[in-house]
């Protein structure tokens, strides 16, 4: 696994002090949605359908350090829209590191290699950029539906890596994908330099144009099985290894949809990153007044019957790894042999 | 691809097989601009993002395209009418497909 040292210590250290103080729901990552705007129209994302006005709108500086404050949360990932296009990036992510956040800004790259030139960003353990790439050139352009963005991509991570940032990759995989071309892509992913890769199942976002790829869970237990199955010590993965057994059906999570709460324009969305039921005003309002018994897998609810997805799974899996023995235990040993 | 008709275009009457509270519901689900008639007979041009149909006051929140964001009470509304385009609608993966394989650049956002 590939997450470093201090980050691993800081979300430990925030994870038991939660449980010490007795509370049952914590935020652990922030999602950060500054903007809804973006430079490519993936077939699977139901982030970007809005109006015109909708898209040209994006949260302030102030507004975004104030949802980080108000979350508390020790990591903060910033996906979007594309969250280059946000006008103050430079200066938000430069605010996020002060304040000592974990910051994923997740990105598709297309701008990366520009604002690197332009110095907008400094290397630090703080600032990962986790670049979008959902599997090699034909797979990811159609993925994208835009053929050269794979290849622009590559370039961004090549030049990104050798200025000295933290790199991963994110990769979001539907029906129809090919375990064997995964593993090559992660060995090339690997030989790019990135620090890790985080791979989970698609959601079938209701407003999404691509309804007929998502993944059912059998369906991914057998891929994830067949693309994970004797990893290869070169891989590296920046997600708890109990979140990749839980991808493989060696692990049974339950969702934990206030793990990963999302602020944007709208507010504090409810009940989780890929529901989109209602918005509170202050996060204080959202982890009240959402009913999450009616969510997750248990809830019987058909919208959460096949999600698997990191933003509601992974939380579970790195409560259950700091809270409990066993879940240590097999994090140590996948974490120390490499076996998942 | 999406099995869900668009409902633009439509303009239900409240109380004829629809209540006030589906039709907000409706209006938040959809990636348009509505109409907002109030019973003060004013037309509010925007984009419900929110709603909430279990506050002591049931209200709605829309963003118009000049800027503002208004709250009005579900007590205010007497129609919605989903008079903007749909984002959602009409960009099928499938359609994607199709224009690849005629050789055509498929668009961005």
């Amino acid at each position: 696994m590939s997450v470093p040292v201090s980050q691993m210590w800081t979300v430990a250290t925030y994870v038991l002090k939660q449980r010490l103080r007795g509370r049952r729901r914590y935020p652990l990552v922030l999602m950060l949605e500054p903007l809804f705007r973006c430079n490519l129209a993936c077939a699977g994302c139901g982030k970007i359908q809005y109006p015109a006005h909708i898209l040209k709108r994006h949260l302030t500086v102030e507004q975004c350090l104030a949802a980080v404050e108000e979350c508390g949360a020790p990591m903060v990932s910033i996906p979007g829209g594309e969250p280059l296009m946000y006008p103050d990036i430079g200066r938000l992510v430069k605010e996020l590191v002060a304040r000592r956040k974990y910051v994923y800004l997740c990105t598709n790259a297309l701008l990366l290699k520009e604002k690197l030139a332009e110095g907008l960003f400094q290397p630090s353990k703080y600032l990962s950029f986790s670049v979008h790439m959902d599997g090699l050139r034909q797979e990811h352009d159609e993925a994208v539906c835009r053929e050269g963005v794979y290849d622009e991509a590559v370039e961004a991570i090549r030049e990104a890596v050798r200025r000295g940032f933290r790199v991963t990759t994110n990769s979001t995989l539907f029906e129809g994908v090919d375990p064997g071309r995964m593993r090559e892509f992660f060995d090339t992913m690997m030989a790019l330099g990135v620090e890790g890769m985080m791979v989970s199942p698609g959601y079938s976002y209701s407003k999404a144009p691509d309804q007929e790829h998502f993944l059912r869970r059998q369906r991914a237990h057998e891929l994830f099985r067949a693309m994970l199955a004797r990893p290869k010590r070169a891989w590296r993965f920046n997600q708890s290894p109990l979140f990749l057994q839980f991808l493989m059906g060696k692990q049974d999570f339950e969702c934990t949809p206030w793990g990963n709460p999302t602020y944007n324009l709208f507010g504090w969305q409810r009940p989780c990153y890929l529901l989109q039921e209602g918005y509170a005003a202050t996060f204080e309002e959202l982890m009240a007044r959402t009913r999450w018994e009616a969510y997750g897998r248990k809830s019987g609810n058909p919208k959460c019957r096949d999600c698997m997805v990191h933003c509601g799974y992974e939380p579970t899996a790195v409560d259950h790894t700091f809270g409990s023995w066993r879940g240590f235990r097999d994090a140590v040993v996948a974490t120390v042999t490499g076996r998942l | 691809m999406t099995a869900e008709r668009s409902l633009e275009g439509w303009a239900p009457v409240i109380g004829e097989g629809v209540t006030l509270e589906e039709v907000v519901d409706h209006a938040f689900d959809y990636r348009g601009d509505v109409t907002v008639v109030t019973a003060d007979g004013r037309e509010i041009v925007g984009y419900v993002y929110t709603r909430d149909p279990d506050a002591a006051e049931p209200f709605l929140k829309l963003f118009e395209p000049a800027g503002a964001s208004l709250t009005l009470r579900y007590a205010e509304v007497r129609a919605i009418r989903f008079t903007g385009k749909d984002a959602a609608a009409g960009k099928s993966y499938e359609a994607w497909l199709r224009r690849k394989h005629e050789g055509a650049a498929p668009a961005a956002s």
